[in-house]
């Protein structure tokens, strides 16, 4: 017998479980269907060794909407943010560490030059602003560039008049994030070098660019719009990992009623009379519903879960050019201990090591690492964003052991020939992490109990990330907002009436933001009613 | 050359070619100008140098394509001889395999042209060029608008906007959603999307990146190549369009033009600040102690130079200041000039027939030889291997420019950085002239045993001798940060500068860079507007 809902929504990462959360919530009979054996996508914990538990992918968050932690009220179904204390930037021979003790930063930014520390307060304030100048397009549908009706521009408009009310300072400084190179937008306030590079780093996690790449600039300014308990740029562990925030929306999906089945793999997408009809399962059983929401990818939508000739050529064309170009990997290590850092030795406490541990001495070394990514190969110094989450949530490794993770750009999806394959390279590129890491912490080699290591072929074979990118299609410029994924086709519809689009390829993209899954649940909702 | 005495109605300080155009459209409306040049030539980068006695080569700029054709009319310069030669060909790329790239004016051509190295990309190659045509239509409205005030919109704003908006309408609504797309792309994605050979890829993303601190993989680039298509029939292949008697010509007859409508030129006349009262202007100073009263002054000079070399700080004030200070020029192009014996002949096919070589010869051949040139230039190096636009004015204008038999090779060298992290220009400079020659060499052997003259002007030359900061050609870089209504700063796009009476009409205004002539025309309309609005 083949059962019927309302909406199903194929794959339970955040954004497909907010969407289910919304729907239930609603009174629609909901289904979440998950690939794998645990939910969350790319927000998940799992043992991987023994006592060991990771952040697999994703590892820290800041960007999780307030309404969605509100509406669904996700503090009470176990949601808890620790919050990471700084930025800790080794060098040879010295360090730039900033914190969360405005003070001590000062002090610090002093140290290295006087008018780096001035600059870095107005900065600061500045982009504060900016970030709240530009939050409201997070919850905007974004409109048609190529049809007349005025609606939909109306939330834009409000943009707008906003926008020419900002003083002309604050206005200059918005077009420059939307167009500028994060090094050069930086390079208006610092000089210091590692602290340019550092800043900078934000502006490439994800993409298949350089600091120097216009365009990065908006992705810093991406990355500022996270808030925690209100308070802007804040980055948190959440407790238990980043599986511990699917398992608080799934909690809330399921108490609104939504039905979440793991080890339930879609294999296709049911249309009838060019309708969305449900979906089979690779088991074979057929599920129908009015709706089916997809948060995978646009790629593995359009092209792999529908049968061919189901949406127009002209769209299929548009979403085969839409650009993956994964860019980065993951090394997760399990330890027996803290790393020793040369360039802060015997240090009295573990202040230093509590936040973000940024590989990013300069601005040439992080361009350098591009292009290496450029010609197709992995780099040979690579960027790397570590936590070592233990510091924080203890729960994650047995006593006196430590789990370690290590963000790692660029690993290009697609090796130069003569390259090889990710396959053979994966322990290569893991040892040229250990290497990186080794140069600034050499007791890390024998700290090492395991290592776990995602390539971008990983991040696509184990999570479903089409070229392995993590925020489902590049985050640059010409795919955001009215043009992401394809133009024409932002608003979470799709030429198929009756699918949906509710995963990061869609406006307004990637992290653990949740803001394409609730948008598209509401945009549902909002139809439905008015059907 | 001394003017007269004044009292002047406006004064424009440098006689470029967009300070000789504006000049020219005041003074045809009636009023009394003088331009003031600090050199002892006007035509600023259309100087014209002399690698070899005899032998006449472009200083700075080879082609005029993108001249707007308003400007042409307006200024009748037609009436003053100005004549255009434009080539068959556009562009010859020889490649390091003994193939080359021919692009003709004539896309069908090119199409039966690239049948030989891919059938995909031959069948590609006329729907990409009217792609290109149809967006670069729609740029050539916005390169002829004045930029709104986003600040205040006002009715004049909001025609200008609705003329935009219907401009964009007419472009249909899938070419409408693609402009948007492609504007912010990198070049080389943009041509990626329809052309598979790298050989091609290359050949056209070039143009993206000229006299840019930018790659072919850097966003924005789409834009500037759009930009170079706009309002001229360049299409896909780019223009390629010389001046009979070389880019001196053009600046005599703007010259002529500019005299003919009763502006007084004087050369070898620096000014040396902007004279203000109450946050207006009053005139400017000269570096000579003459000083010269006006109510307008049109500055045609950089706008970071304008800002903080001739306007006194106070009337700036701090904030504007800092922005100013950061408009970038990161200046990356050299020009080397050879004078030849006679015509190199290029080993790759086609490269001996004198026809293909009449418009751009490219040394780019892919995009990763060009985004490695550019690679070198981030650490403040020039590239082993550097990307090369070259023109052999002589093929097409032989007009007294070379002894007979004699040529004359125009080297745009790109991404020769003006901060070098290692040494001087001044030390580097013969190192560069080897570099070309022996990057052209490989292309067209023997060519080194015909240069019987050679000239290399550096980014550091380019600053010294034509007051560019840091070198930058275009006044301030392309770059999407610096274009429309932010060229050169937001709030400053609409060519008034933050003194009453000041206006700015060289290339780091709207709609930037290039022998356009569209700063210049701009800037007068406004400043006519703002005169007409005051009676």
């Amino acid at each position: 017998m083949t059962q019927r809902y309302d909406a199903i929504v194929v794959g339970g990462g955040h954004n497909g479980l907010v969407s289910a959360a919304y729907l239930a919530r609603a009174g629609l009979r909901t289904l979440v269907l998950e690939r794998r054996h645990v939910l969350g996508g790319a927000a998940v914990t799992e043992e991987v060794f023994p006592g060991f538990r990771f952040s697999v992918a994703s590892y820290v968050v800041s960007l999780l909407r307030p309404e969605i932690i509100r509406e669904l009220d996700l503090p009470r179904h176990g949601l808890e943010i620790l919050p990471l204390d700084g930025t800790f930037t080794p060098l040879e021979g010295d360090f730039l560490w900033r914190v969360n003790d405005h003070g001590r930063t000062m002090r610090e930014l002093r140290r290295w030059s006087r008018t780096d520390a001035e600059a870095y307060e107005e900065y600061g304030q500045l982009m504060v602003d900016m970030a709240r100048f530009i939050k409201p397009i997070l919850s905007i549908v974004p409109p048609d560039p190529g049809r007349i009706d005025p609606r939909p521009w109306l939330p834009v408009v409000r943009l707008a008049r906003r926008f020419r009310e900002l003083p002309e300072r604050h206005q200059a400084t918005f077009v420059q994030l939307m167009t500028m190179s994060a090094a050069d937008f930086l390079d208006q306030w610092f000089e210091t070098d590692p602290l340019k590079a550092t800043m900078a780093a934000s502006g490439i996690i994800g993409t298949f660019q350089g600091i120097r790449s216009p365009g990065t600039a908006y992705v810093l300014l991406h990355h500022y719009m996270g808030e925690i308990d209100g308070a802007f740029r804040a980055w948190g562990i959440p407790k238990g990992g980043t599986g511990g925030i699917s398992a608080a929306i799934a909690s809330a999906a399921r108490e609104a009623g939504a039905d979440i089945r793991t080890e339930a793999p879609v294999e296709r997408i049911q249309t009838r009379h060019g309708r969305a009809s449900g979906v089979v399962l690779a088991s074979g059983e057929e599920v129908e519903a009015g709706a089916v929401l997809s948060s995978a990818d646009a790629r593995r939508t359009f092209l792999e879960m529908l049968a061919p000739g189901s949406i127009p050529p002209e769209f299929e064309a548009e979403i085969r050019r839409y650009k993956f170009r994964g860019s980065s990997g993951k090394v997760n290590l399990a330890l027996d201990g803290l790393p020793d850092f040369t360039c802060l030795p015997n240090a009295e406490d573990l202040e230093h090591l509590r936040g973000a541990i940024s590989f990013s001495p300069s601005i040439d070394y992080m361009e350098r690492a591009y292009d290496d990514a450029k010609y197709g190969r992995f780099s040979r110094r690579p960027y790397i964003d570590m936590v070592i989450p233990t510091l924080v949530d203890p729960s994650m490794a047995p006593p006196g052991k430590h789990v370690m993770s290590c963000f790692v750009q660029y690993a290009p999806y697609h090796l130069a020939d003569g390259e090889g394959t990710w396959d053979e390279r994966r322990e290569a590129f893991a040892d040229t992490v250990v290497d990186t890491i080794a140069e600034r912490a050499p007791n890390i080699r024998e700290l090492i109990l395991h290592r776990q290591v995602l390539t971008p072929l990983d991040i696509e074979r184990d999570l479903g990330l089409s070229e392995g990118n993590i925020f489902q299609g590049e985050l640059s410029l010409e795919q955001l907002f009215f043009s992401r994924p394809v133009p024409g086709w932002s608003r979470y519809r799709t030429p198929i009436h009756g699918l949906w689009l509710c995963g990061s390829s869609v406006h307004p993209g990637g992290g653990i933001m949740g803001a394409p899954g609730r948008i598209a649940a509401l945009e549902l909702l909002k139809d439905k009613r008015a059907a | 050359m001394t003017a007269g005495t004044g009292p002047y109605d406006a004064i424009v300080v440098g006689g470029g070619h967009n300070g000789l155009v504006c000049a020219a459209y005041l003074a045809r409306a009636g009023l009394r100008v003088v331009v003031l040049e600090r050199r002892g030539d006007v035509g600023g980068a259309l100087a014209e140098s002399e690698p070899a006695p005899g032998y006449r080569a472009p200083a700075l700029a080879h082609t005029v394509g993108r001249l707007h054709g308003r400007v042409v009319r307006d200024l009748r310069l037609s009436d003053h001889r100005l004549t255009l030669i434009r080539p068959e060909v556009r562009v010859f790329a020889p490649q390091p395999d003994g193939r080359s790239i021919t692009l003709w004016g004539d896309p069908t051509r090119t199409a039966g042209d690239l049948r030989a190295l891919s059938r995909k990309d031959a069948e590609a190659y006329p729907g990409f060029d009217r792609k290109v045509r149809a967006l670069a239509s729609f740029m050539a409205h916005v390169q002829a608008a004045t930029p709104p005030d986003l600040k205040k919109l006002s009715v004049a704003d909001a025609l200008g906007g609705v003329r935009l908006v219907r401009a964009f309408r007419r472009l249909g609504s899938k070419a409408g959603r693609e402009i948007l797309r492609v504007l912010p792309m990198a070049v080389a994605d943009f041509v990626g999307e329809a052309f598979e050979i790298e050989a091609v890829r290359g050949a056209l993303a070039a143009r993206g990146v000229q006299y840019a601190a930018m790659g072919p993989w850097s966003a924005g680039t789409t834009a500037v190549l759009l930009s170079d298509s706009a309002g001229n029939d360049g299409g896909a292949a780019g223009q390629a369009v010389f001046v009979q008697g070389g880019p001196k010509a053009l600046a005599d007859v703007l010259l002529m033009a500019a005299r003919g409508s009763g502006a007084e030129v004087e050369t070898a006349a620096e000014v040396a600040s902007v004279t203000t009262q109450g946050g207006r202007v009053t005139g400017v100073a000269l570096t000579s102690g003459r000083e010269l009263t006006a109510p307008i002054v049109v500055s045609g000079i950089d706008p970071k130079r304008t800002l903080l070399r001739l306007v006194d700080p106070v009337e700036l004030g701090p904030t504007l200041g800092w922005r100013a200070s950061n408009i970038r020029t990161p200046g990356v192009v050299a020009k080397v000039n050879l004078a030849l014996e006679r015509l190199p002949r290029f080993s790759s096919e086609g490269g001996g027939e004198p026809r293909r070589l009449a418009g751009r010869i490219l040394i780019a051949p892919g995009i990763d030889y060009l985004e490695r040139a550019f690679d070198a230039s981030k650490y403040g190096r020039v590239s082993e291997e550097p990307y090369l636009e070259v023109t052999i004015p002589t093929i097409a204008d032989p007009s007294e420019r070379a002894p007979q038999g004699g040529h004359v090779m125009s080297v745009l060298v790109q991404w020769a950085p003006y901060h070098l992290r290692e040494g001087d220009w001044d030390a580097e400079r013969e190192g560069l002239g080897d570099l070309v020659v022996k990057t052209l060499e490989t292309y067209a052997p023997g060519l080194s045993d015909l240069v019987v003259g050679r000239e290399v002007i550096t980014p550091l030359d380019l600053e010294r001798e034509y007051g560019l900061t840091e070198g930058h050609p275009l006044h301030g870089e392309p770059g999407l940060d610096q274009f429309f209504a932010w060229r050169p700063l937001l709030g400053l796009a609409r060519y008034r500068m933050p003194v009453r009476g000041l206006y700015l009409c060289g290339s780091g205004a709207h709609p930037g860079g290039g022998v356009t002539g569209g700063p210049g025309a701009g800037a007068a309309r406004e400043v006519l507007l703002d005169r007409k609005a005051k009676r």
